[in-house]
């Protein structure tokens, strides 16, 4: 039996909905131009369905990890696979889709702020739509095998059921658009809360 | 690099999954241990080897701790021994080696559950008390790994994100 009803799937969705549109401002603000995230799916998943969601297990992904600490706890993860991940960081560069090609440090950063500005936004949305104190931890810039990392939040959520909520999220400007994987791993009190707030 | 053959086929054995062969044209693949640790055993002489990519140092009493071979330490460890066993080897003679264990989401982050290093004191713990001592590890650090045991030469093998393949 899932713990993880379609209405506590339709409370995040709002929850998610709302963490866009803060990180939206916060990024547009960084990068001196409009850029519109969208989160047009969500779904609810294993840790094979959020490796198969970013390109298989034996992609490398860029991103960060997030813990949530505080009144629930939790983990926030945004993952990109490398070409989705040069694609934003055009648009956060203000260029043209396509023209950055090379993984270097300069990318792992760029996206780890990326994905730092989404995480907090989302986890802040969801502190204030439940009413929860909840402490972000400093993020984790990540450039690794997705498998690896999906499978180290599993193990970690294990005890509570091991379900992990995906948010599709789509990054658009003028010039173009990219999307990443933003997993959402909360612990079973965190989803009694989040089931409550849905009833 | 060691050089697969062509015709190797690759199995690839999931969290809390175990497989052991005696098939020269196969190659054993735990792809992507983050916190996981997988372990593998070579019978140089019966040429029977296995591969077990474990979760959880202990069992967290889930259906799929009951269901799965290799989902905490204790099971993970019992059935590979035991599986190899029923295929030939002789658990006097295994090579074994330990790959994983990492902490993928950051220290300070890990500091907080430490399964990764946990997996890794669970499991030297109980191959100690079979009185098997592990030959060769890639472990800890902050690094997913992939391990892949080839059962034609007995090899194995651990990459990361980073770095190619090399012999462990």
């Amino acid at each position: 039996m899932s713990i993880m009803t379609s209405r506590v799937a339709e409370t995040l969705g709002e929850v998610a909905t709302d963490g866009a549109l803060r990180a939206a401002r916060g990024l547009s603000g960084l990068v001196g131009e409009e850029i519109r995230i969208d989160v047009p799916q969500i779904r609810v998943g294993t840790n094979i369905d959020a490796c198969d969601a970013v390109g298989g297990p034996d992609v490398i992904v860029f991103g960060a990890y997030i813990g949530i600490t505080g009144d629930i706890t939790g983990h926030v993860m945004l993952l990109f696979p490398q070409e989705r991940a040069m694609e934003c960081i055009d648009l956060m560069c203000g260029q043209p889709v396509g023209t950055s090609t090379e993984p270097d440090d300069f990318a792992a950063s760029a996206i780890g702020e990326l994905a730092n500005i989404v995480g907090s936004a989302f986890v802040n949305a969801l502190a204030d739509r439940a009413g929860l104190i909840l402490h972000p931890s400093p993020p984790t810039v990540l450039n690794d095998m997705a498998i690896a990392l999906v499978e180290s939040v599993y193990a970690a959520i294990l005890a509570q059921g091991g379900e992990v909520v995906m948010i599709d999220t789509v990054f658009s400007d003028e010039k173009g658009t990219t999307s990443g994987l933003l997993i959402v791993a909360p612990d079973a009190e965190a989803f009694a809360r989040i089931a409550e707030l849905a009833a | 690099m060691t050089t697969v053959p062509a015709t190797a086929r690759r199995i690839s054995v999931g969290i809390g999954q175990i497989a052991v062969s005696n098939n020269a044209a196969e190659v054993l693949v735990a792809y992507g241990l983050g916190s996981c640790v997988g372990v593998s055993a070579y019978d140089p002489v019966a040429h029977v080897g296995g591969l077990a990519h474990i979760l959880l140092p202990e069992s967290n009493g889930s259906a799929a701790a009951t269901r799965e071979p290799a989902w905490h330490a204790a099971a993970g460890v019992t059935n590979l021994l035991r599986d190899l066993t029923a295929l030939g080897a002789n658990p006097r003679r295994l090579v074994v080696k330990l790959a994983g264990g990492a902490a993928v989401l950051g220290e300070a982050n890990a500091a907080k559950f430490r399964i990764g290093e946990r997996n890794v004191e669970v499991i030297t713990e109980l191959l100690k008390q079979r009185n098997i001592r592990p030959c060769a590890t890639a472990l800890g650090g902050v690094k997913g790994r992939t391990i892949e045991l080839h059962l034609a030469s007995g090899k194995t093998l651990v990459r990361t994100a980073a770095s190619p393949a090399t012999e462990l």
